[in-house]
């Protein structure tokens, strides 16, 4: 698996496989028996109810979490479980829920951190800083202002991530992930907290990414509107169990997810 | 209205990245260079040489080579005095069993040489960190000096345990030994601290300096985004062990010219005191090494200008109340400005931007 056979894959196949995932901590059994698959391309959602094991199932696609069975076949290649690096290498980025940005640093810098597996001039080259290296440091800057234009955050360039409002923090997380240039995109609930305005903003990105980078997003969010707007096919986990899945409007009339999020009544 | 970047444009991104990018600290930094390079070297006396300058340009070296493990990847290590142990007796072996070696390449090896062993005290850093990291630094510190008195070796089996250094030459001008001028070995230390601080800079404002940090503000962000954490801390533990190997050098070889290890190069006199550094001058900024390294270095001076010539005290009282004041110092430092020196310098600059403006 690599990051050219990932490119290879035709719009409309499927890119990632998950085939029979289980996940137990312990006794915890976090994933049962888990399978679904994403095409190229798409917007796909895994939505549930608190706990479901939605973070889970993204950590044991990038490679946090080792699957205790089941097998990932990601672009065409089988897998019992995936690495960290070597996710990135292959071309998933992710953002999580609780915001991971590296408060210290400046949006810029957060930024071309996700240009850091790309850039290959070695350490004694950048200690002298001349040539090669400042041309390469240039060329990265250049991809990651594009991607500060797409979301504009011109204004907030030099301004520690750290100070900035929670909003403008996932929407650099975003950034930092779309500098990567990911052929896959994982969002852990890119939308949680946000007012109507910033969701809007936040969907017309990830719809923009979708649609003129044609990266395929892989995407949890409780808000059940923009899910249902957005996603071309979603998946409904509940207690680590598939209860669900297809279009958004067979999962609106699907009894089984009406009953895991109004509860079933006793009579 | 002093220090202002309106109307500094920058029209390339090569120029928005340089190291001084407004006019104003391009020409602080000439003029410091200036003076630095052309004037000192020509009024320097003994005194300035052995107690003021020459020593804060070598714990200058060391603060930067803590700073970068430290402030910018985020690994405390107490283990700097026996880094440097390793330095100056890497700089004695091999200048005894190679006398014809410059001096310059001798100490360059004894940086390589303390990277290496910087790697392998580095290694427990992949799983412990913080506190937990601090005492196994700490446990380097006592080996690495245990190491450099038991074993005659490395002292050449000498009866004082001493180890001293021979006269070297740097274009025919002695920088080593009893004989060497104030002028030589100032302007020694001065151009490697000069080239050794832009190469520092230079990797922390590229990928190395990135990952670093990355590592540092969280690393499991870090590891998505592909930087391996293995590699990353252990290349700063090994450039910032080469910079603490290159002070130890010549803190042997150009400062003291003569050192018993247990003394020189104790947790009290260096360990703790470069910590010091770099936590007054500032965590994670260059000038901040500098600052710090110059606070350290001139305070127990000034106080004792203070206590015995002004005031009158007897020394020893005053040695006594120095080391109170010091500690005093310390702390109302960390409680009025954490992050050090190099923020107030920051806060100074944006007061100089609005002045005589108050908004």
């Amino acid at each position: 698996m690599s990051l050219e056979d990932l490119k290879k894959i035709p719009y409309g196949k499927t890119a990632i496989e998950l085939k029979n995932i289980s996940l137990a901590f312990g006794g915890v059994k976090a994933l049962t028996d888990v399978s679904f698959d994403v095409k190229k391309g798409e917007v796909f959602a895994i939505i549930g109810p608190n706990g479901a094991g939605k973070s889970s199932m993204l950590n044991v696609i990038n490679g946090f979490y080792k699957p205790t069975s089941g097998t990932i076949n990601f672009a065409g290649t089988d897998r019992n479980e995936m690495e960290p690096e070597l996710a990135a290498k292959s071309g998933i980025a992710r953002t999580f829920q609780n915001i991971a940005l590296f408060k210290g640093m400046s949006t810029l810098d957060n930024l071309m951190t996700g240009r850091l597996l790309k850039q290959k001039q070695n350490f004694l080259m950048q200690a002298l800083y001349f040539g090669p290296v400042a041309k390469e440091e240039e060329e990265h800057r250049e991809r990651v202002e594009r991607v500060i234009d797409f979301l504009d955050l011109q204004s907030i360039r030099r301004t520690p991530v750290g100070s900035l409002p929670y909003g403008l923090q996932k929407r650099v997380e975003l950034g930092r992930a779309l500098a990567m240039e990911p052929e896959i995109l994982l969002l852990d609930e890119p939308m949680a907290g946000m007012n109507v305005e910033e969701k809007q903003d936040m969907s017309r990105f990830v719809l923009t990414v979708n649609n003129e980078l044609k990266t395929t997003i892989v995407l949890i969010e409780h808000d059940m509107g923009v899910v249902m707007d957005i996603s071309d096919r979603i998946v409904v986990l509940d207690y680590g169990k598939k209860i669900g899945s297809g279009l958004p409007k067979e999962i609106r009339n699907n009894k089984a997810v009406i009953d895991a999020y109004l509860g079933v009544s006793d009579d | 209205m002093i220090y202002k970047e309106t109307g500094q444009y920058k029209s390339s991104y090569k120029s928005d990245h340089a190291i001084f990018p407004l006019l104003q600290d391009k020409i602080a930094f000439s003029t410091l260079m200036f003076i630095a390079f052309l004037i000192i070297p020509f009024v320097i006396n003994s005194y300035w040489e052995k107690a003021i300058l020459v020593p804060f340009l070598i714990f200058s070296l060391a603060a930067i080579g803590l700073n970068i493990l430290t402030g910018y990847c985020g690994q405390v290590s107490l283990g700097t005095g026996g880094f440097m142990a390793v330095g100056a007796f890497s700089t004695y072996k091999i200048m005894t069993s190679f006398p014809d070696m410059n001096i310059m390449i001798i100490i360059l090896i004894s940086g390589l040489i303390t990277a290496a062993v910087g790697i392998i005290f580095g290694l427990p850093s992949l799983r412990i960190k913080g506190f937990y990291l601090a005492v196994a630094t700490l446990a380097s510190q006592f080996f690495l000096v245990w190491l450099f008195n038991k074993v005659p070796w490395f002292y050449n089996y000498s009866d004082t345990g001493q180890i001293t250094v021979s006269e070297r030459t740097m274009f025919g001008v002695p920088v080593t030994g009893a004989e060497a001028p104030s002028y030589a070995t100032y302007l020694f230390c001065l151009v490697l601290v000069v080239v050794l601080s832009f190469a520092a800079k230079n990797l922390i404002r590229s990928k190395m300096g990135r990952s670093w940090m990355a590592i540092r503000d969280m690393d499991i962000a870090a590891e998505i985004i592909g930087v391996p954490p293995l590699k990353t801390k252990l290349s700063a533990f090994a450039i910032s062990s080469f910079y603490i190997g290159v002070a130890g050098a010549l803190y042997f070889a150009v400062f003291l010219g003569a050192i018993e290890v247990t003394e020189s190069f104790d947790i009290m006199t260096i360990s703790f005191p470069v910590l010091f550094m770099i936590i007054i001058g500032g965590l994670g900024s260059m000038l901040g090494s500098f600052l710090g390294a110059a606070f350290v270095v001139t305070l127990p001076i000034g106080l004792k200008f203070l206590m015995v010539d002004m005031v009158g005290l007897s020394a020893v009282t005053a040695k006594h109340f120095e080391i109170t004041i010091w500690g005093l110092l310390m702390i109302v430092f960390l409680i009025v400005e954490p992050h050090g020196l190099a923020r107030l310098w920051s806060i100074a600059k944006e007061k100089l931007r609005r002045w005589p403006f108050p908004y």
